[in-house]
């Protein structure tokens, strides 16, 4: 495995997100998250890792549809982490990449209180796979029961895998190496992942743009998901 | 008191009064009649400050175990929050591993937990609880009566009797061993 | 005193109606505790059966359900991942400042009118207390591990992490259960031997457990009373620090509403004022289910009252300064918490509470008409935590469905899993105290006995005024 710190960030362009939601699908059968049914989506439990927000700009006729991808920001100094009781959810100073531990987490969910970003999503029920989803159910990734908090991980496994890989063929990990599921699967390519702390990946570049942000950025938490806009889209 | 009894000679009584005032002087007299403070036990179903009866102060040791006990709280929490971080260390929200203001926090609790606890087991301790006799009582005790229960030489027991007659106390009673 | 002198002085008539000095025998006194104890009517067993079904149905069939089926059937949900469990938390721990503070505080400063009603508030705290520990647990997601909370070497050889307000929390109610267990049972050590002295049977043998074999020497009321000495001073920062500490479980998060600085004073407040409440709603129960008539009296309650109102004023204060330093604040959520209250779901209740937290006892309870008239006194304090407890409910519950992104605003309502919840805990409450209050004397009579005595009406010129000696 390489040494080197790591600093994995992605980069949701939101001129480009076109509210497709093919990465709230692909996440979703990456990670297996299970179906919950209508009802208890309407009732606000869904259990996406991503959350496409839309928002109207404009008034009536003159109105247009902006689209947010929200997901855990794996912020720097997330405020999900001291709250917890039982250091179910930390800070890896290597990935730089904040980490849920299923096995640890005794289902307060003070976390999910206090993250700003609503990134976090409560198992109300021990999941249901109902024929044929069990048959696509990822190896790589556990399912998690009842009572457990979880969220977007970066799709650490593939982070895991890649550097395995890496390193089996002795060669360094290179840009895009690693493509979390929502990235691999957004047909608009809004969404970029890598390692900034390699100054020449794409992302390194991307985040030096004149049109990056960071969502609420004014709380200090210094998230690891940059957003980027400006630019003139128009949807619907 | 109570253990030596029997084998020198001497006797136990109990009188039994209903006045503070007079359970004051009564044991003026007694002390005048060679009963010595130390042979004398005052039960009352309410609390009379020593001076009130004119006892010496019962020696207490109470305020140090307090002290003592919140002293080992302390410790605790600082062992918890300043130790415990290290031996597994978790990098959480940006903060130091030992952060001084959380750590605050639960070092006052725990001081506060070894205060109480030591405090409750200090009055046990300094009062010997819990022992259910048999020991020297009486059930009026706890109806309001003030119980001198002293203890005198054979050949002084008239006189000491006489005096608490003279003093309208007329209830002096071999106290029996209660099992309490 | 000369025959003629106490002629021109007689004692008025209304320091007949004080408890103090109005001394009875002390067999009488006793009779009169103990047979309050050993009452029962049909009455009671139909109110204990109904209240153990309530327990039961609620504790163990309704949570019983909730750990086997998941927290689904709660009604929480995203953005709202705390409800009414967190809610009655706050309430109980609130309750529960009853107890320490009438008796706590109360004792230092020497308050006579105390003696009477310590242990019938000392006993709504610890049980208060056992309630309020319940809901953590309730709450937790996967309670079967709670265990994984307490500090201790463990083979996973993880501590748990101390930076969070909730290891604060649990800490803190443990400190607190305990101290104020104790400090119950240390004031009630003579009380139980005089139960012991008089009863038979297993009463007798339960009671002289209890006494510990106490006799009432002088070494051990020495020790005692500086036992609760000690206790009075230590109970009282551990009581502001719980509530301090339950409010820090919002302070210290980001959660728009919740990260105030003066939460922690608002909520201690809030707690007495709801503590005080309930201990005149509760002595009133007791004084006419128990016929305690000779020592719950009009003075009582009077005095109750008034610290009932000093408190909605103390709660108040603290409410409008939070509230003005919202509504200057300008951060668009904090405008639509506002809103939110004013005009939005809550406001129903936000109006409510701020009809029986403020507009009703300020207009009544200044009279002492009606802080002498029990059944006013006992619609007042009711309404006064009905009113606190949706305050602790729009504080949780409300303010969650807002956040600083519109899209993840959210609704909720309560689950009738989790209102069978709330019911089977309130009746835990009330069973536990129907029991208790049979079990041990709910008077502490030796401290009424005690201030008896050292109260006196002395002569001062040509009237007679009530005077006490201090004995220490």
């Amino acid at each position: 495995m390489s040494e080197r710190e790591h600093r994995w960030t992605m980069v949701i362009d939101l001129d480009r997100c076109t509210g497709c939601q093919a990465c709230v699908v692909a996440c979703s059968v990456e990670n297996n998250i299970p179906v919950v049914g209508e009802d208890e989506v309407r009732m606000g439990r869904a259990m996406h890792w991503i959350r496409i927000e839309r928002y109207w700009e404009g008034e009536y006729p003159n109105v247009r549809a902006r689209f947010i991808p929200v997901i855990c920001q794996q912020c720097e100094r997330a405020p999900c982490e001291p709250v917890c009781p039982v250091f179910a959810t930390y800070h890896s100073e290597v990935e730089h990449v904040n980490i849920q531990v299923y096995n640890r987490c005794i289902g307060t969910r003070y976390c999910a209180n206090n993250c700003p970003y609503i990134a976090r999503v409560f198992n109300w029920f021990d999941p249901q796979f109902p024929e044929p989803l069990n048959e696509q159910l990822n190896p790589d990734v556990t399912v998690r029961r009842r009572g457990i908090m979880e969220k977007c991980t970066f799709c650490i496994q593939r982070i895991r895998r890649a550097e395995e890989m890496a390193e089996a063929e002795r060669r360094p990990l290179g840009d895009g190496d690693v493509q979390p599921a929502c990235v691999q699967s957004c047909p608009a390519e809004a969404l970029v992942f890598g390692d900034v702390a390699d100054p020449n990946s794409r992302v390194a570049k991307l985040v030096r743009s004149r049109r990056a942000f960071r969502l609420l950025e004014e709380l200090g938490t210094e998230p690891n998901v940059i957003y980027l806009k400006g630019g003139e889209a128009h949807v619907g | 008191m109570e253990m030596l009894a029997k084998q020198d000679g001497s006797v136990i009584r109990l009188a039994l009064l209903d006045d503070v005032d007079l359970a004051a002087e009564n044991i003026v007299m007694l002390r005048e009649l060679g009963v010595e403070d130390r042979d004398i036990t005052v039960l009352s179903g309410i609390p009379y400050p020593e001076p009130v009866l004119g006892r010496p102060m019962t020696w207490e040791r109470l305020p140090l175990i307090a002290l003592s006990g919140a002293a080992v709280g302390f410790l605790i929490g600082v062992f918890l929050n300043a130790v415990t971080p290290l031996l597994y260390p978790i990098r959480v929200g940006g903060q130091p591993y030992i952060a001084i203001p959380p750590a605050l926090v639960l070092t006052y609790e725990f001081t506060m937990m070894g205060l109480i606890v030591s405090t409750f087991l200090g009055v046990l301790w300094e009062s010997t609880f819990p022992s259910f006799g048999p020991k020297y009582y009486h059930p009026r005790i706890s109806e309001g009566y003030i119980g001198i229960l002293f203890k005198a030489p054979k050949e002084r027991l008239d006189e000491i009797v006489k005096m608490f007659h003279a003093r309208g106390v007329q209830e002096i009673v071999e106290p029996e061993e209660w099992s309490l | 005193m000369s025959a003629d002198a106490t002629a021109l002085v007689q004692p008025k008539e209304e320091w007949r109606k004080r408890l103090l000095l109005d001394p009875r025998p002390a067999e009488e006194m006793n009779h009169m505790v103990l047979k309050a104890m050993t009452t029962f009517g049909w009455r009671y067993w139909v109110v204990v059966g109904i209240l153990a079904l309530l327990a039961l149905i609620g504790l163990g069939g309704a949570w019983g359900y909730q750990v086997l089926v998941g927290m689904g059937v709660a009604g929480i949900r995203r953005p709202v991942f705390w409800g009414v469990y967190i809610a009655n938390f706050v309430f109980w721990i609130g309750i529960s400042h009853s107890g320490t503070f009438i008796s706590a505080i109360l004792r230092v400063f020497k308050a006579e009118f105390r003696r009477p009603i310590t242990r019938a508030s000392e006993l709504m705290t610890t049980f208060a207390l056992i309630v309020a520990g319940m809901y953590p647990l309730i709450h937790l997601g996967r309670t079967w591990r709670f265990y994984w909370m307490i500090p201790y070497p463990n083979q996973r050889q993880l501590w748990p992490n101390f930076h969070s307000p909730l290891m604060w929390d649990m800490i803190a109610i443990f400190t607190y259960l305990i101290g104020s267990t104790l400090y119950l049972y240390l004031p009630l050590i003579p009380d139980l031997a005089m139960a012991r002295d008089h009863a038979r049977g297993w009463r007798h043998r339960l009671y002289r457990f209890l006494a510990l074999g106490w006799r009432g020497t002088e070494a051990e009321w020495h020790h005692l009373k500086r036992a609760i000495t000690i206790f009075a001073f230590a109970i009282i920062p551990v009581m502001f620090s719980v509530h301090t500490i339950v409010s820090w479980d919002f302070g210290m998060t980001m959660v728009p509403g919740w990260h105030s600085t003066i939460f922690g004073p608002y909520f201690v407040a809030g707690a007495i004022f709801s503590g005080v409440s309930a201990v005149v709603t509760v002595l009133l129960i007791v004084r006419k289910t128990m016929k305690l008539d000779y020592f719950l009296r009009e003075e009582h309650f009077d005095a109750l009252g008034k610290l009932v109102l000093v408190f909605s004023f103390v709660w108040t204060y603290f409410f409008f300064a939070d509230y003005l330093t919202e509504w200057y604040g300008g951060e668009a959520v904090a405008k639509e918490l506002l809103t939110l209250q004013a005009r939005g779901p809550v406001a129903p209740l936000w109006y409510l509470m701020l009809t029986t937290n403020i507009l009703i006892p300020w207009f009544t309870l200044w009279n002492k008409r009606i802080r002498t008239s029990p059944p006013a006194l006992f619609l007042i304090t009711l309404g006064v935590n009905v009113g606190m407890y949706l305050e602790r409910y729009i504080i949780v519950a409300g303010y969650l469905t807002r956040n600083r992104l519109p899209f993840d605003w959210g609704a909720y309502n309560p689950s009738p899993v989790e209102l069978l919840i709330s019911l089977g805990s309130l009746s835990t409450f009330v069973l536990l105290y129907a029991v208790a209050s049979r079990l041990i004397p709910l008077v502490p009579v030796w401290e009424v006995q005690e201030g008896q005595f050292v109260h006196s009406l002395r002569r001062v010129g040509r009237i007679l005024v009530p005077s006490v000696s201090e004995l220490e």
